[in-house]
């Protein structure tokens, strides 16, 4: 038996010697290693044998059939390197195509909004944007005759109301909002509202009749307008880097008093003065204020007891100058070559 | 607005160290934003005074001639047509590369044959008038060599401020007002206006005939004071006033409407001279219904009797505070004139003015509120004015001044204290009390911590009324940038989550990660021609009143139409791509959400949908049915079942037999399905379009309201799973198969399909359909013979209900 496992071995070993690609390695493995192939065999006529000599043999055989394996996988292994090498094959090629989608760049201006202000604690807020005069306009101490009504050229709805008057719009801000949630959520408060606002006036590169806003307000006991200061500065410093400094000048809004318009340094030329700041160094970006307290009231809240600050500004603008994009029109267009970039 | 420098400097002395820039940046830091500063010789660049050399005939041109002048640093030989031209005169000269107000680029040129290295030029080339006679001879004052701005004194500075960004600031609108500011601003001093008002004793009382003038509708006329002027002689204004004008882009007239401008550039108050000759009596009244006037830019108007006009005991003879009337024009031969000066309700101004679409520079100033002090003031500055003008004119009436109520004076109490937690850090009380005297408020009295505060009458229409109001004062003066910014200390609180905004956050990942899908933002606003493509009824569409075009006059109710000009515009850079959208969509119905809070009235109804879009060339409407699966297992669970059945409310864009309702947990929540191929010729679509709309708020609620779900022990015994195939009619729906199969046996636990097949090798009207069937049991290892037999049983069912034929392999 023992002579029939060493010859077994040896013939193995010759054949082995004679592989050099896969058919020859299959071939070796049909004679040898398969299930009817000569090495089952051997292992098979083992149960003719007697209880001592199955023993002793067995072990053997075993042994006998591990080695051929090994030798076998390794013949195959170094078959496969020559192989790989014998054809050449270029590693740069390009990997499997996977499509990819894009988002709009100001979902993802405004996700970074939201993560910044929910991080500190703020509330996230949507409102209608269809709305009505009364919250747009009239409760953002905005009457009927003021003047201020013009800075925002508006859209009405034709849906009049039973005096036959018009008093639905799309809603020229998101600030509308401010004014349901403190209805809803009373004071303290801190929310966000981001979202799309609509001015009547003829498109081009510079202007769009439907745009992005996001809005915040904080009202508390005492909140001041360092407080304000404060939190633009957070703004500025996350959307155009820790070093973004911060300038404030007047500027009505009838919602707040006093009223602000918040710039800061170019992103671009770090203030020196450039295209895209128009050589002034500085990049007006955002509206702010003390809440009116008016508007506190018109809200519920009692302005003796607490005060408010506010800002917004237009996610549109944000994302033109991080990703220096000179045309508004843009975001509303569709168009994949845009898209495609973000 | 455009503001001059030289203007300002007549009330506000500003040192030669501050600079044009600096005040404009110190106007737009302290008041209000400086849009532009605009240098007034900048027009005139390059163009010099030169002095006639040599003058001679032109040899081949009769009309011309060659003119040597000179320059100062060199002599120019120049071709000119002027006939009017002398040896010796100086006149201005235009060098190679100036660029003439009427668009002309000096360049070197050959005339006839005849080198021409610049041109002399005419009044109306410079943009100083019509005169085109001959070359402009200018005066002894000319220095040859000198520029022409210098030689016409164009030396102002204009500053450029958008009117829009003064709407609470009436009393900025003019030169006084902004001169009070820079003083405030660089604490210089402010030249009183009385200082400009010098009229002889007397003056005003030196006639005794009355004006007849009636105020009829006494709740929109708050002042009126008019006077009546003769021995008028309408002529051109002096250099001074045309200048003046000219420097503003104001464009001169004759003396007394320059004048009347002028005025109301200076201090604010809109002035109106009327012609006297046909005006026996002034009534100022509601204009009657349809009442119809022709203004002084020739058109005729119709009034309503909500407008205001001036009348005469006939006819109307101007819109109050808007415009005037043809009828009581200043013409040349106007002698004797009536001049108002009038304090109107603003609001009413501008609701005539929205109205007829007519905005002025009398209603934009008075649609801010215009302090009623302003109208003797502006009355006597005229007539200060037209006296140095034309000195011959003559008082011909009594002043007449309707002021039944003067405002009452505005106090505010302002706590110092109050005022340092609304700044959020102390300013000098000192600099308070200077800041607030420095732009005009007086402090009558200060209290310990209090002080109180009377607003002057200029800010008081609208502006200041309250103690927030004073903070600004304060605040702007003192300069945002001293103050340090500082977070405020909040009470911890975790704030509401808006779950809604991270499911629509979550939608929007998955579609554009794992469906390579891109986000589109269209527009809300829709158009007929565009729905009529779609065959949608648009009757209940919600309609904007005043479209900026008839593409975008209707509210969208559905992503559809948005969507599909996102392929549109796309197609012919790309084959195989898809859109999604996310937003609101508006419906003719009562919503939610208050109109105000005063009644119960309702927003009409707005809802989000997920619209999303797939085109290319093979199995879109299976692709998008993928997509759609993918999606809601993943924002519910991977065992939500999403069940797209058989619609019945089927759109007329869609496939009658390619559409689908999207069902989740027995809730319709949307449609999917292939677009008509009409359709897609309408748009004129390239390849085919499937389209799935969701309806975001339901898929919301769904998510909000998923049961929890337990963890299933992993399955301690192995499934056998057994395969079956068979031929069934076509019509026989997978669904209900699928349905019936996993319903069968409690043992069944799975079935998946992995092959149809429809085509030559079966009947017509056939198809072939190839399950997997997994088989499992929570407590015992399954037999094969247990297996065989409710499969044996399961194909005898399916047979029965289904006439199905069993297929080998």
């Amino acid at each position: 038996m023992k002579d029939k496992l060493d010859q077994l071995r040896q013939e193995f070993l010759q054949d082995l010697q004679q592989v050099h690609n896969q058919t020859t390695l299959h071939e070796l493995e049909l004679k040898f290693l398969s299930r009817k192939g000569a090495l089952s065999k051997m292992l098979h006529s083992l149960k003719e044998l007697d209880l001592s000599a199955r023993q002793q043999f067995g072990k053997l055989a075993n042994n006998l059939k591990i080695e051929l394996q090994n030798k076998f996988t390794e013949k195959e292994a170094t078959l496969n390197i020559n192989q790989t090498h014998s054809q050449n094959i270029d590693p740069t090629l390009p990997g499997f195509n996977f499509p990819q989608g894009h988002f709009n760049p100001i979902t993802l201006m405004q996700n970074k909004l939201e993560d910044l202000f929910t991080s500190l604690g703020f509330m996230v807020l949507d409102g209608p944007e269809l709305e009505s005069e009364y919250f747009n306009f009239t409760a953002l101490n905005i009457p009927a005759s003021h003047p201020a009504r013009d800075m925002q050229d508006t859209f009405y709805i034709d849906y009049p109301n039973e005096h036959q008057e018009y008093d639905l719009l799309m809603r020229t801000q998101t600030s509308p909002m401010q004014i349901r949630a403190m209805q809803k959520y009373g004071a303290p408060l801190r929310a966000i509202i981001p979202g799309r606002c609509f001015r009547n006036e003829a498109t081009d590169s510079r202007h769009e009749h439907t745009f992005y806003q996001l809005e915040g307000i904080v009202i508390d006991k005492k909140i001041n307008f360092a407080h304000l200061k404060s939190f633009l500065e957070i703004v500025g410093q996350e959307m155009f880097g820790a070093k973004t400094k911060l300038r404030m000048r007047p500027k009505f809004f009838p919602f707040v008093e006093p009223g602000n318009n918040g710039e800061y340094t170019c992103f671009l030329c770090q203030g020196k003065g450039c295209r895209v700041c128009k050589y002034t160094g500085w990049l007006e970006i955002v509206g702010a204020g003390l809440v009116h307290p008016r508007v506190l009231e018109a809200g519920g809240i009692d302005p003796k007891i607490y005060s408010g600050l506010a800002f917004g500004f237009g996610l549109n603008r944000l994302a033109m100058l991080k990703y220096n994009i000179d045309d508004v029109r843009l975001f509303n267009s569709g168009d994949l070559r845009f898209l495609e970039q973000f | 607005m455009y503001i001059s420098l030289n203007w300002l400097k007549n009330f506000v002395k500003i040192p030669a160290k501050i600079k044009p820039t600096t005040i404009a940046e110190e106007l737009s830091t302290h008041t209000v934003e400086v849009e532009n500063l605009i240098k007034q010789s900048a027009q005139f660049d390059k163009i010099v005074v030169g002095q006639v050399l040599e003058l001679e005939k032109h040899p081949n041109a009769d009309r011309l001639h060659l003119v040597v002048v000179d320059v100062k640093d060199t002599k120019l030989k120049i071709v000119c047509g002027a006939n009017n031209l002398k040896l010796g005169q100086k006149v201005p000269v235009s060098l190679i590369g100036a660029h003439l107000p009427t668009g002309l680029e000096i360049q070197e040129s050959i005339i006839r044959g005849e080198k021409s290295q610049g041109m002399i030029c005419a009044e109306d080339e410079l943009g100083l008038g019509r005169d085109h006679q001959g070359i402009l001879v200018l005066n002894d004052r000319a220095r040859v060599g000198e520029t022409f701005a210098h030689y016409l004194e164009a030396n102002d500075i204009i500053l450029e401020i958008d009117n829009k960004s003064l709407s609470n600031r009436p009393d900025l609108l003019n030169h006084y007002g902004l001169a009070r500011e820079i003083s405030a601003i660089f604490d210089l001093p402010l030249k009183t206006y009385d200082d400009f008002l010098k009229l002889d004793e007397g003056v005003l009382s030196s006639a005794s005939n009355k004006l007849a003038v009636k105020i009829e509708a006494s709740d929109l006329c708050l002042r009126y004071s008019a006077i009546k002027i003769d021995n008028i002689e309408i002529k051109e204004s002096p250099d001074w006033l045309k200048n003046s004008l000219i420097a503003v882009n104001q464009r001169p007239v004759n003396n007394i409407v320059d004048l009347t401008n002028y005025v109301m550039l200076e201090c604010g108050q809109p002035l109106h001279a009327f012609d006297a000759q046909k005006i026996k009596k002034i009534i100022v009244r509601r204009a009657h219904h349809q009442e119809t006037i022709k203004t002084l830019d020739d058109q005729e108007r119709v009034l309503t009797n909500k407008d205001l006009v001036i009348s005469s005991d006939l006819a109307p003879l101007a819109i109050a505070g808007l415009i005037g009337g043809q009828d009581s024009e200043i013409t040349n031969t106007t002698q004797t004139i009536i001049l108002e000066a009038a304090n109107f309700l603003a609001s009413n101004i501008r609701q005539t003015s929205q109205r007829l679409g007519l905005r002025t520079e009398a209603s934009v100033r008075f649609e801010k509120s215009l302090d009623p002090e302003l109208t003797l003031i502006a009355l006597k500055r005229f007539l200060t004015l037209l006296k140095k003008v034309s000195p011959q004119v003559k008082i011909a009436s009594t002043l007449f001044d309707y002021y039944p109520q003067p405002p009452q004076a505005i106090n505010i109490d302002l706590d110092l204290q109050w005022l340092q937690d609304k700044i959020g850090q102390e300013i000098p009380r000192k600099t308070v009390i200077n800041n607030l005297q420095r732009l005009g408020f007086i402090i009558n009295s200060e209290q310990e911590n209090i002080l109180k505060v009377t607003v002057p009458s200029w800010r008081a229409t609208k502006d200041v009324h309250i103690p927030e109001d004073l903070v600004e004062e304060v605040l702007r003066l003192y300069g945002y940038g001293q103050i340090k910014s500082q977070l405020p200390v909040l009470e911890l609180k975790l704030p509401e989550i808006n779950q809604k905004r991270l499911l629509e956050r979550k939608i929007k990942n998955i579609l554009v990660w794992s469906s390579a899908l891109n986000e589109a933002y269209n527009y809300s606003f829709v158009g007929e021609t565009q729905l009529k493509k779609l065959k949608i009824d648009f009757s209940q569409y919600l309609k904007l009143v005043n479209p900026l075009s008839s593409i975008h006059n209707l509210l969208r109710q559905s992503l559809v139409p948005g969507l599909i000009n996102n392929i549109k515009i796309n197609q012919f850079q790309e084959t195989n791509f898809g859109f999604f959208e996310l937003e609101s969509v508006f419906f003719r119905a009562p919503g939610n959400q208050l109109k105000n809070l005063e009644s119960t009235a309702t927003l009409p109804y707005q809802e989000k949908h997920l619209g999303i879009i797939l085109t290319g060339t093979d199995d879109l409407f299976f692709r998008l049915k993928g997509i759609v699966d993918n999606l809601l297992k993943n924002i519910m669970t991977p065992q939500t079942n999403c069940e797209f059945l058989p619609a019945t409310n089927i759109p007329n864009w869609a496939q009658k037999d390619l559409a689908v309702k999207i069902v989740v947990r027995g809730k319709e929540i949307g449609l999917l399905a292939l677009v008509l191929p009409e359709i897609n010729k309408n748009f004129n679509l390239k390849k085919p379009v499937a389209i799935a709309e969701i309806n975001f708020d339901l898929l919301a609620q769904l998510v909000f309201s998923l049961p929890g779900s337990d963890y299933r022990g992993i399955p301690k015994y192995p499934a056998v799973r057994r395969d079956i195939s068979f031929v069934v009619n076509s019509e026989i729906l997978y669904n209900d198969l699928r349905g019936e199969i996993i319903d069968f046996h409690p043992l069944l636990v799975n079935v998946e399909l992995f092959d149809v097949y429809q085509g030559d090798k079966l009947e017509l009207g056939k198809k072939s359909l190839a399950f997997h069937l997994s088989y499992q049991s929570s407590d015992r290892t399954l037999r094969a013979v247990e297996v065989d037999q409710v499969q044996k049983n399961l194909i005898q069912h399916l047979n029965q209900k289904f006439s199905i034929k069993l297929r080998d392999f």
